[in-house]
């Protein structure tokens, strides 16, 4: 279970003011649960992740992990970055052993678990590759194994697929997702996507912009599985309308709009 | 078939396409011609032609003369250049990594890397005498400098996603420098380390000319002082075949240890 508590973060800009990135934000995501995180630019949804992964202090407030405060990375979480991350003078099995290798696992459990992590993101026969000779989705692939490969109790994924073509994406939401519901561990993803949001899932938190609150926390009432659509054909109207309403709700927030009518 | 085509495909035929790899060779030839012609035509006595050096350097190699001093030429440059790329990454690297050293050593760095550095060979000649430390040491003030400033730079230059990514694995300071700084900043020290070998044998070479017991600096100086140009331009026939030598080593290093850059990345 991760608990943030009272979290606050500020940051010093370049003209030598304060920002608050983050303010007084309490946020409960129970074991097994996949969490999204949703919320206009710069609303330090990057920064709460970070806070939890243990690479940014803050400045009040906690964050615990099963009841243990974070006080800096951890064995218990793993992060997908937005830019990969890759290694690019290492090959694919190299990279998705890096965090076994720096915990000192020997050659062996390294590479069993390497492959099986391989053939489950669907990199079998790419364990020879350089990241750079791979399509961007095909990069994700390996940074997802990567974390996946030491075997996190949290799993940390900062739009992970924002950089990804359309049909990429779509592609690697189904395989996530057919991980995750094989795997069933807690995960905090960081979306742009409000259609990513609801279909990954079982909670999308909606928030605020600067400084970072929660805004809104919705329930998403789909089943599981769902890795495959079809799975959920019979509530794509749910999917519809809990898209319009997330939606309704981003909007108040988006500072150019004024079809939101809340704000002048 | 597309006229377009056809019409400049006999146009490409028509030129006269020499292989981009033959061009150094036909390059060099050009420049044999050239001294060898000119060596003739114009009589001076500090320009003997081609032949003549070419004649000296056989010369020079059956006595002996050649082979001795290279082997103590190239013992001094891999001594001088060796240390040079062990202190020039160690501080380069700390450098980069910790602000603090890098305040404390940049100014130095810099003002030591545009001084002249032949000034060091007086003051290293009277710490460590008449022989190879003076040499050895002034190789490292030639060759270590340029190392460390593109050492510093390449870690500077690191992606800080990467640092991060190694930092939620708890990877410890020193992981961090050998599994993921050192690597992502080799073609920046690589780059440092082709430039300082070339600086290292011009080191080599002065230091032997002024210091003068060994190598072949001390047969440029000898041949010099009894205004055998023959001899002068041989030596440096042989010191240019060094300079090429050792950075044709370099450049094997770094295509190994950088053959996963992409191929346009290449400096």
């Amino acid at each position: 279970m991760i608990e943030v508590k009272g979290l606050t973060k500020k940051f010093i800009d370049k003209n030598g003011t304060t920002v608050e990135a983050v303010a007084d934000l309490d946020l409960t995501v129970q074991d097994n649960e996949f969490v999204t995180v949703l919320g206009p630019s710069g609303c330090g949804k990057t920064t709460l992740l970070r806070c939890i992964a243990g690479l940014t202090r803050w400045d009040q407030g906690e964050i615990l992990i099963d009841g243990n405060p974070v006080r800096g990375p951890g064995l218990d979480r793993a992060m997908v970055f937005q830019s990969f991350a890759l290694l690019p003078w290492a090959t694919v099995l190299r990279n998705i052993t890096f965090g076994l290798e720096l915990r000192g696992a020997d050659r062996e459990t390294r590479e069993d678990k390497a492959m099986e992590l391989i053939g489950a993101v669907g990199l079998a026969d790419f364990e020879h590759n350089l990241p750079g000779t791979l399509s961007g989705g095909m990069q994700q692939r390996v940074g997802l194994a990567r974390a996946l490969a030491v075997e996190p109790s949290v799993l940390l994924m900062d739009e992970p697929f924002g950089a990804l073509d359309e049909q990429t994406r779509r592609l690697l939401q189904e395989e996530l997702l057919r991980i995750w519901e094989a795997r069933r561990i807690t995960v905090v993803f960081i979306t742009h996507s409000i259609e990513e949001a609801v279909i990954l899932g079982d909670r999308v938190v909606v928030m605020t912009p600067r400084p970072g609150r929660i805004d809104d926390i919705t329930n998403v009432p789909l089943g599981r599985p769902r890795a495959n659509p079809a799975e959920y054909a019979a509530a794509t109207r749910t999917v519809a309308e809990l898209t319009a309403t997330l939606w309704e709700r981003l909007k108040q927030h988006q500072p150019d709009s004024r079809a939101g009518g809340t704000r002048s | 078939m597309n006229p377009s085509t056809s019409a400049s495909a006999a146009k490409l035929g028509t030129r006269v396409r020499v292989p981009s790899r033959l061009v150094p060779a036909l390059s060099l030839l050009v420049g044999v011609a050239t001294w060898e012609l000119i060596g003739r035509i114009w009589d001076v006595s500090f320009f003997p032609a081609l032949s003549e050096v070419v004649a000296q350097l056989v010369e020079l190699i059956r006595d002996g003369r050649i082979l001795g001093n290279l082997s103590a030429s190239l013992t001094n440059l891999a001594s001088g250049f060796g240390i040079s790329v062990v202190a020039g990454i160690v501080i380069g690297v700390a450098m980069g990594m910790i602000p603090i050293v890098n305040s404390a050593l940049d100014v130095y760095v810099y003002a030591l890397l545009t001084a002249p550095s032949l000034v060091f060979a007086p003051i290293f000649f009277s710490i460590f005498g008449l022989g190879r430390g003076s040499i050895v040491a002034l190789i490292v003030v030639y060759a270590v400098f340029i190392i460390i400033i593109n050492t510093a730079d390449g870690v500077r230059s690191v992606p800080i996603e990467l640092i991060e990514m190694a930092q939620t694995y708890n990877a410890s300071r020193f992981q961090i420098a050998r599994r993921v700084i050192l690597p992502a900043a080799m073609p920046m020290i690589m780059a440092g380390l082709r430039i300082g070998v070339s600086r290292a044998v011009k080191g080599m070479i002065n230091g032997e000319m002024f210091i003068a017991v060994v190598g072949l600096g001390r047969v440029v100086t000898e041949a010099g002082g009894r205004f055998d140009a023959a001899s002068v331009l041989a030596v440096l026939l042989v010191i240019i075949a060094v300079a090429w030598a050792a950075s044709a080593v370099v450049q094997i290093i770094d295509r190994r240890l950088t053959s996963w850059l992409p191929e346009v990345n290449r400096g």
